[in-house]
C-alpha cells in the first residue's frame, strides 16, 4: 500500500477503510503517518463498504482495503448498489486475488471469481497490476479515476515483473514485445512472467509472437486489442481467474464482436483449487507455462480452419 | 397545540396526502411503510434541520438518511413540499424518465442523500458522513430513520457497533417501529425482541418515544440536534426528553419510535395489506377526504 502513502501526502481526502485487515493489508505505516485518516469498521465487510460510500458523498477518496473476495463477493451487493449505482468515488484494493496469491490458505483465501463478478456491474474500473511497483502505480492512478475502482492484488510476496521506472497507462494495453504475427499472448498479473517464458519457447520453435500485457480490464482497450488481433490472427488468454467471466471472456468477447479469431484461454478451469505453493498450484491447474505454449500452438493450428 | 406544532400538524397531513396521491397516479408503492414515518420525518425536515434547498450538496447541511427506502413516495413527498422538486413532480414516481425512482437514489433527485432500498445500509452510509463530518470539524447532524423490519439485517449491528466505537452522537437513529414487516409481525419473521435492550447493549441511549407525537418528537430531535452539533466536554448532562436521565456524553442516540402502519388513513392503519398496495378509486376517495384535500399542487 505504498502508493497510498504517495497520495495522502499530497490529498488530504485520501482515506483507508479497513476490515480488521490493516496487517493483511501492510498498512500500519499508513496509520502512523495519518492516525485520523484510517477507519476501522471490524470485520465486517459490507459494513466497510457502506461507510466509504458515506465517505465519498462527502467528498473524501476512501480506498477500502481487505481480501479481494471478502470486497467483491461479502460485500458485493455494497459496491453494487451503494457505490457504483451512485457512482461513489470509492477505490477498492483486494488482496489474495486468484488461486496464486491465496495459496496455502486454501479455497476461503483464493479469489478466482472477483473480475467476473466486478465486469458486470456498470460504473467500475477493473485494474490488475503485475507486481508491487505496478501496484503502487495502479494505487495512484486510481485515485486520478472518477467513480469506483477496484485494484486486484495478490500475495504481496508476487516477482517483480516491470523495471520501477515502468509508466503504468489505465486504459491501454501495454505492448511488451513485437516479434511477429503468428500468435498474440495476453496476459495479466502473476500470470506475466509465465508468458514471457512461454514467448520465448514458442520463438525458439519458430513462431512469431506478439505479447501484450492487459492490467485494465476494465474499461478494456477494445480498440488496442482489436489491432493486435488483426495483426496476428490467434490470441492466448492467461489469467489467474476463472477461465469464465475474466480478462479470457473480455478479450473473446472482443474477438467475436469485432475480429473472429481462435482464442485459447489459460486460467482456472472452473474448479475450485487446493491448498499449495503459488507455482506449484498455476502448474497443477493447467496454468504452466507448457500449457500456455500448447495454447498457442492450438490456436495458431485453428487458424486455417476458421 | 402551538402555533409551531400546529404548522407542522398540518405539513404532515399535506405529506399524507401527497403520499397516496404519488401512489395512486404511479399505480405502485407502500403506502403503509410511508405513513408511518411522516410525523418522525417532518419535524426534521420542516423545523430541525439545517438544509438550503436551493444548495442540496451544500457540504454543511445535515443529513436525512432514509434507510428505509421503499418509503421513499413520503421522502419525495417531504423534499418536495421542502422546495427541493416541484409537487407535481409526485405523480410521475416510478415513470420512465423520471427522476423520482421507486427507490431513492442521490444522482437522480435532489434532497436524496444516500441510494435506498436494499435494506439495512443506511446507518453504514450516515456512519461515513458522520466520520467525515467530524474530520472537517463540522457542527452538521445526521438523522437515519430506519425501519424495524429492516433491522434483521446483520449489517445494521455492524454499524451500531462502528458508530459507537467511534462515539459519533452527531448520528441520530430514528427506528420506525411499526411493529410489522412484509410479510408480518418484526416477533415472529426477524424474532425482534427487546429492541431497547439491544441498542443499549451495543452502547447506544436508547429512547422509546411515541411516534405521532409531534410535539414530543420535535422537542427530542431539537434537544438531540443540539447535543450533537456540540463538542463531547459541553454536553455532560443534556437531557433528551424531559425528566428523563442524560445520555452519557459520548453516547450516540436511538429514538425507538412507537407508530402504526398506515397511520392517517383509517383502512389502512395496522392492516398490513397495505404494506405494498395501490388504493382503488373508492380507497383513494376515501383517503382523500379524511386527509382533507386532493391537491397536488
Amino acid at each position: 500500500m505504498q502508493g497510498l502513502d504517495v497520495l495522502a501526502e499530497k490529498d488530504e481526502r485520501i482515506m483507508l477503510v479497513c476490515a480488521d485487515s490493516l496487517l493483511a493489508m501492510r498498512a500500519t505505516g499508513f496509520v502512523e503517518k495519518f492516525p485520523d485518516r484510517y477507519i476501522e469498521a471490524g470485520i465486517a465487510e459490507q459494513n466497510a463498504a457502506a461507510i466509504a460510500a458515506g465517505l465519498a458523498i462527502d467528498g473524501l477518496i476512501p480506498f477500502f482495503a481487505t481480501y479481494a473476495g471478502f470486497i467483491t463477493m461479502r460485500a458485493c451487493e455494497q459496491l453494487r448498489t451503494f457505490v457504483a449505482y451512485p457512482n461513489l468515488n470509492v477505490k477498492f484494493a483486494g488482496v489474495n486475488g486468484g488461486i496464486a496469491g491465496g495459496e496455502r490458505e486454501g479455497v476461503t483465501h483464493q479469489f478466482f471469481e472477483d473480475i467476473g463478478i466486478l465486469r458486470t456491474m456498470p460504473n467500475f474500473t477493473i485494474l490488475v497490476p503485475a507486481d508491487a511497483g505496478q501496484a503502487t502505480k495502479a494505487c495512484i492512478a486510481a485515485a486520478a479515476i472518477p467513480g469506483p475502482v477496484y485494484i486486484r492484488l495478490g500475495s504481496g510476496r508476487d516477482p517483480v515483473v516491470f523495471d520501477a521506472g515502468k509508466p503504468f497507462v489505465p486504459g491501454k494495453i501495454n505492448v511488451i514485445s513485437e516479434k511477429g504475427n503468428d500468435i498474440a499472448l495476453f496476459g495479466n498479473g502473476v500470470m506475466l512472467p509465465r508468458l514471457f517464458k512461454a514467448a520465448e519457447i514458442l520463438e525458439t520453435k519458430g513462431f512469431g509472437v506478439t505479447v501484450a500485457e492487459v492490467h485494465t480490464v476494465k474499461p478494456l482497450d477494445v480498440e488496442g486489442i482489436t489491432a493486435v488481433l488483426k495483426k496476428c490472427g490467434a490470441a492466448v488468454t492467461a489469467e489467474d481467474h476463472n477461465i469464465i467471466g475474466g480478462l479470457g471472456s473480455a478479450i473473446m468477447e472482443t474477438a467475436a464482436g469485432y475480429y473472429p479469431v481462435p482464442v485459447e484461454r489459460i486460467g482456472l478451469r472452473d474448479v475450485f483449487p487446493g491448498s499449495g505453493l503459488p507455482d506449484e498450484l498455476l502448474d497443477y491447474y493447467q496454468m504452466s507455462v507448457n500449457d500456455i505454449v500448447n495454447a498457442a500452438i492450438s490456436a495458431i493450428s485453428r487458424k486455417s480452419k476458421l | 397545540m402551538s402555533e409551531r406544532i400546529e404548522k407542522l400538524q398540518q405539513m404532515a397531513t399535506q405529506i399524507r396526502r401527497d403520499i397516496v396521491n404519488a401512489i395512486y397516479y404511479s399505480g405502485d408503492g407502500h403506502p403503509g411503510p410511508c405513513m408511518s414515518i411522516v410525523d418522525i420525518m417532518t419535524p426534521l425536515l420542516f423545523d430541525i434541520m439545517r438544509l438550503d434547498p436551493s444548495q442540496p450538496k451544500w457540504l454543511h447541511r445535515d443529513r436525512f438518511i432514509l434507510s428505509k427506502g421503499h418509503a421513499a413516495p413520503a421522502l419525495y413527498a417531504g423534499l418536495a413540499r421542502r422546495g427541493y422538486f416541484l409537487p407535481s413532480q409526485l405523480k410521475n414516481l416510478r415513470k420512465l424518465g423520471s427522476p423520482l425512482q421507486g427507490h431513492p437514489v442521490p444522482k437522480e433527485t435532489p434532497g436524496v442523500e444516500v441510494t435506498a432500498g436494499s435494506l439495512g445500509h443506511g446507518l453504514s452510509q450516515g456512519c461515513g458522513m458522520a466520520l467525515a463530518a467530524r474530520k472537517r470539524g463540522d457542527d452538521n447532524v445526521i438523522f437515519v430513520v430506519t425501519g424495524d423490519g429492516e433491522l434483521n439485517e446483520g449489517i445494521v449491528w455492524e454499524a451500531a457497533m462502528t458508530i459507537a466505537k467511534y462515539k459519533l452522537t452527531n448520528l441520530i437513529a430514528v427506528v420506525d417501529n411499526n411493529g410489522v414487516q412484509s410479510g408480518g409481525k418484526v416477533t415472529e419473521i426477524g424474532g425482534l425482541v427487546k429492541l431497547k435492550e439491544k441498542w443499549e447493549a451495543f452502547g447506544w441511549y436508547a429512547v422509546e418515544i411515541d411516534g405521532h407525537d409531534l410535539g414530543l418528537l420535535t422537542i427530542a430531535f431539537e434537544n438531540a440536534a443540539r447535543r450533537g452539533r456540540l463538542p463531547l466536554e459541553k454536553r455532560s448532562g443534556m437531557t433528551i426528553i424531559p425528566g428523563m436521565e442524560a445520555p452519557l456524553p459520548e453516547q450516540p442516540i436511538v429514538f425507538i419510535a412507537k407508530t402504526v402502519k398506515g397511520k392517517g388513513v383509517p383502512y389502512m392503519e395496522g392492516n398490513n395489506a397495505w404494506h405494498k398496495r395501490v388504493p382503488t378509486i373508492e380507497e383513494y376517495e376515501t383517503a382523500m377526504s379524511v386527509l382533507g384535500g386532493k391537491d397536488l399542487e
